[in-house]
């Protein structure tokens, strides 16, 4: 079955993949900090901030298209929430516009609003991106769990990358399965095969669980996962971060 | 409805991490009471579930298509305290696998969707099943709550986005929830429609149901 991939390009070798998740994680949170506490009158900020983030990119070799297309996720609920902002905000009106008795004014207030959500929010999220792409899934859960993020979620998470291809494998089956088969019917006959269709995977989904359980009772789980495989931080790792740092604070200090 | 990074104000997003995080506390101390060690490979295992069933896209009115949320089936199959924590860890693999939602807006959509969607939608579930009775209040119950779930969980977003100061209140809530409103009537029909197959091939997975 076709799937998308969770760490398509967690292999590759780069100063970025390098990188120590867990100063990788604080690096790229407060990249996202030092963007969103951003005036959102500061364009040329903004401006060095998508450079440093490019040149991660560049630098991270991750294809331009991956950034590219992941990024645009955010576009369906910008189109929902915040296109109308221009329209709605009060304050100084930057033009009029009338369609039959349809009267819209965007003012200016409106539109640093938008501006300012609509840019913080790409930012972020080449952010998250980049982080994430650069990170082996497996390594990240560890980091967390280094950090001191309660491993009861850290678990859980591996667990859920163990077994989200194998369930989404069996859904997609039942779905091939179902299309090959039923032809014609009402809009009501396919929901209800839909449903029935979720129906029998929990019900598979909460068996495997309940057998990998007894399988990790077999060998030996006592309620904590142990791995020998450890984290370490390099000087490499301090020099990459400091770097950011110091690139992100002076731009903070000499462009505002 | 997963609001991205730079849409909320500072206070909004703190506060909404500090509920969140502290409703999940609660949560875990509970499942971890009812579940014990068999909790962590149950919960990975269901909350690949609902990550899942969340691709399978149904078509709703007009010819757009929605997914599957899930929280009130995840609740009412497994509990409000498992399910909340289910559909913590499938939003936060959504937001740092997919983007969708962002990183320190994750605990606004956790709050919104896990913590009021999720546990209220539960508790909604059991009012309404104790009240009608037998397995068509279950059924009634999940689809009223599902439905409900969902108008709640998208106007809390829209609250929170009118606190920011990013939407004003007026415009933000009926559109959220007029759309919302819409998306929800498939997921009641779904979620109603599978809570009512569980119950027919096995009734003892659904969370609370001997009990009736």
């Amino acid at each position: 079955m076709h799937h998308f991939y969770i760490d398509e390009y967690s292999e590759l070798k780069s100063p970025l993949h390098r990188f120590d998740p867990r100063v990788k994680i604080i690096t790229f949170f407060s990249f996202i900090l030092f963007v969103i506490f951003t005036s959102p009158h500061s364009y040329f900020t903004f401006l060095l901030y998508g450079c440093v983030l490019c040149a991660l990119i560049g630098l991270s070799r991750i294809p331009w298209r991956f950034v590219l297309v992941h990024s645009l996720v955010i576009i369906p609920f910008v189109l929902m929430v915040a296109v109308f902002i221009p329209f709605l905000k009060k304050g100084q009106i930057a033009g009029a516009y009338s369609f039959g008795s349809i009267n819209l004014t965007i003012t200016y207030d409106g539109i640093a609003v938008f501006w300012n959500i609509l840019v913080k929010s790409y930012l972020s999220i080449v952010c998250v991106i980049l982080m994430m792409a650069s990170t082996k899934f497996t390594h990240f859960l560890r980091a967390l769990e280094n950090m001191r993020i309660p491993n009861i979620f850290t678990m859980i998470l591996s667990f859920m990358y163990r077994y989200v291809f194998v369930i989404a494998d069996e859904l997609m089956e039942m779905r091939q399965a179902k299309e090959a088969r039923s032809i014609g019917g009402t809009k009501w006959f396919h929901t209800k095969v839909l449903a029935n269709m979720l129906g029998v995977l929990f019900i598979r989904a909460y068996e495997k669980g309940e057998s990998v359980y007894l399988a990790m009772c077999a060998r030996g789980f006592q309620g904590a996962i142990k791995t020998i495989d450890r984290l370490k931080i390099s000087g490499f790792d301090i020099m990459f971060s400091c770097i950011i740092f110091a690139v992100l604070i002076s731009i903070k200090i000499f462009a505002g | 409805m997963h609001i991205p990074d730079g849409f909320l104000s500072t206070n909004t997003w703190v506060a909404t991490w500090v509920f969140s995080a502290g409703g999940l506390g609660f949560c875990i101390k509970k499942t971890k009471e009812i579940l014990k060690d068999k909790m962590v490979p149950l919960m990975g295992v269901m909350s690949a579930f609902i990550f899942a069933a969340q691709m399978l896209n149904f078509p709703v009115i007009g010819g757009t298509s929605g997914h599957l949320l899930g929280g009130v089936l995840a609740a009412a199959l497994l509990g409000p305290w498992a399910g909340a924590i289910v559909i913590a860890c499938v939003l936060a693999v959504q937001c740092l696998i997919f983007q969708d939602g962002g990183l320190t807006a994750l605990g606004a959509n956790i709050f919104n969707m896990s913590i009021i969607g999720t546990i209220g939608g539960y508790f909604v579930y059991r009012l309404i099943a104790k009240a009608v009775g037998g397995d068509k209040g279950v059924m009634a119950g999940v689809a009223i709550a599902a439905w409900l779930s969902v108008v709640i969980a998208s106007s809390a977003c829209a609250i929170e986005l009118a606190l920011s100061g990013t939407s004003p209140l007026q415009v933000a809530l009926p559109a959220m929830a007029g759309v919302h409103a819409l998306i929800g009537i498939g997921e009641a029909i779904i979620s109603c429609l599978v809570i009512g197959f569980v119950i027919k091939a096995r009734p003892d997975l659904v969370y609370n149901y001997e009990e009736e």
